[in-house]
């Protein structure tokens, strides 16, 4: 009788786990099917010129191409702050090896890295944009390469500690070593540091770009919205968009069931797919390197 | 050979230089930014900021509807999102013998984490606004949070359960528990640790989103406390949001500033939590 009430209590505790686990595995799989399921309209609809350049959803053209440039030219510019930065202090703090020095900063960057979008969104607002615009003589500074520069920063901490565990996870004794044998600090990391920790690195970078790629707030404050190309194509001094601050600023103006809505969705869908392959590659490199997320 | 001592030399005078030079710079934008949000802040809160509800769309008044808002909708969100997150981890842990499933479950919690919060706003405005039809509703936002922290709170607990030295299981079988009784006994109570720590991480994090909610949960002006589930509220960062959007106005900056600083200290109230509640219970479960 006793050990029927305990093999009932157990199928109680086995079928609420199944229940939970079950809905956690398909939670994923219902986003997923709903952004497809949305974006299906304006795949169906014809000559919205979804590959072209022109964003008019007045005359049905839902060209999405400058606002996936836009994300591209921003992130490029938010890796191009934040790598050569994160990476050189991040050698310098491993280095180092003062422990304590090593704690403090650690607990420092976690600090930052915990600040929500929204307040860099404000500082890029109340500082950046003024600072570019008086540097650069432009009447607005809300332009590609504020947002570029505000999302290098937002990046910054996450890629340091990030690339500093890996740095810090190659054994002591490899750099007692390499430096017993009289190499210099940059011989040691160029020859000894950089191949074993370059996969543990290249994952801190990939999981540092798929959050410039999905973050929208703080773009959103500083970019302009402008859904055209740069004139000329390269030009960080001109405003811009991208997918994520696009989303941001129509969303709440477009109608659900249009195809104007369903554009949008499509672009959401484009985003996560690159930022689930993004992690799913990074997680995987970590994994190589031992290293634990 | 003095030659190329020279170059080697000069090499390493020049990397150590632009280590320290970029060591420098990072430190110098980290500590700008801490130090602004923190003086402008500062000048912004007051007993009467912090105590009374927003006026002028905000230009005037306080934040107490806002602050309110963003501590209702993250605390109901974190009593979704526990049973589920221990329930899961509970399923992986003691009950899941297939290795596919273990592994999909894992990827698809790490896909959740890697989503990006905009789109996790317009999940909900699709699925629960429209298709179930609920309308702009604070509870809907609580669920769509709940959501977002899943993964968090999940590879937290699941990470404590796998730390359990098996000696205690092993123990307590030995004892004639079955395993229910060593699942309520030694495992729930060993991984409270997780479980708490990563609630109090999910916290910090949830409560600073905005692109999550601003679609499905939010309303600016005119919003008090909720009377029923089906009502917006108004947060802290979808308040920071339209001040920020107003900034030629001194006046909304500055209040937007006092929000942002009150955000802000209530992330670190979490996140520090968390790192006490996690030396603090691993030692009580240790004894």
């Amino acid at each position: 009788m006793r050990s029927l009430r305990g093999l009932r209590k157990l199928q109680g505790l086995r079928l609420y786990a199944l229940a939970c686990g079950t809905v956690s595995l398909t939670i994923v799989f219902t986003i997923i099917a709903t952004l497809f399921l949305q974006s299906l309209p304006v795949l169906m609809a014809e000559n919205t010129n979804l590959m072209g350049t022109h964003w008019n959803p007045g005359k049905g053209q839902f060209g999405i191409l400058p606002m996936l440039f836009g994300s591209l030219f921003v992130m490029s510019i938010a890796v191009a702050v934040a790598f050569p930065l994160g990476l050189l202090a991040a050698i310098y703090i491993a280095e180092t090896r003062s422990s304590k020095l090593r704690r403090v900063l650690k607990s420092f960057l976690e600090l930052l890295a915990g600040i929500p979008s929204i307040v860099y969104g404000l500082i890029g607002v109340a500082y950046l944009n003024i600072w570019v615009a008086d540097l650069f003589d432009l009447q607005s500074g809300r332009v590609i390469l504020t947002a570029g520069i505000l999302l290098g920063i937002m990046i910054l901490p996450t890629f340091l500690t990030l690339t500093e565990d890996a740095i810090s996870a190659v054994p002591v004794k490899f750099r007692e070593n390499a430096k017993s044998l009289g190499l210099y600090r940059h011989e040691v990391f160029f020859s000894i540091i950089l191949p074993q920790a370059k996969t543990g690195i290249a994952g801190a970078g990939l999981l540092a770009l798929g959050r410039a790629l999905g973050e929208t707030m703080a773009v959103m404050l500083v970019i302009g919205s402008l859904d055209r190309l740069p004139k000329p194509l390269l030009n960080p001094l001109s405003s811009g968009q991208t997918i994520t601050s696009k989303l941001g600023r129509e969303v709440p103006e477009s109608a659900f069931g249009s195809v104007h809505f369903s554009a949008l969705v499509f672009m959401s869908l484009i985003i996560v797919c690159i930022t689930v392959t993004l992690t799913i590659v990074s997680r995987y490199l970590f994994r190589k390197t031992g290293a634990d997320v | 050979m003095s030659r190329t001592f020279n170059i080697r030399y000069a090499k390493e005078r020049g990397f150590a230089f632009i280590m320290r030079l970029s060591l420098l710079i990072c430190a110098g934008i980290l500590t700008f930014l801490l130090v602004s949000i923190f003086v402008k802040g500062i000048g912004a809160i007051s007993l009467e900021f912090l105590f009374t509800s927003a006026r002028e769309f905000g230009r005037s008044g306080g934040i107490i509807y806002q602050l309110l808002g963003s501590l209702l909708m993250v605390l109901v969100a974190i009593l979704i999102v526990v049973p589920v997150a221990v329930g899961t981890s509970l399923f992986q842990y003691a009950f899941n013998t297939k290795k596919g499933i273990a592994y999909l479950l894992e990827q698809s919690l790490y896909a959740l984490n890697a989503i990006p919060s905009i789109t996790y706003g317009i999940f909900g405005l699709i699925f629960f606004v429209n298709v179930l039809n609920t309308g702009i509703s604070w509870f809907v936002g609580s669920i769509i949070l709940a959501i977002m922290m899943l993964p968090t709170v999940t590879l937290s607990t699941y990470q404590a359960m796998t730390a359990i030295p098996k000696i205690y299981q092993e123990n307590a079988a030995a004892l004639g528990l079955k395993k229910s009784q060593i699942i309520r006994r030694v495992t729930l109570p060993q991984s409270l640790q997780g479980i708490v720590t990563g609630s109090l991480i999910g916290l910090a994090r949830a409560i600073g989103e905005t692109a999550p909610i601003m679609f499905i949960a939010t309303a600016f002006s005119g919003v008090s406390v909720p009377r029923s589930l089906a009502e917006p509220v108004s947060t802290l960062p979808t308040h920071i949001l339209e001040l920020a959007q107003q900034s030629t106005d001194p006046q909304a900056l500055q209040n937007a500033w006092g929000a942002s600083l009150v955000l802000i200290l209530l992330v670190s109230a979490f996140s520090l939590l968390a790192l006490f509640a996690r030396s603090y219970l691993r030692r009580q479960g240790r004894k």
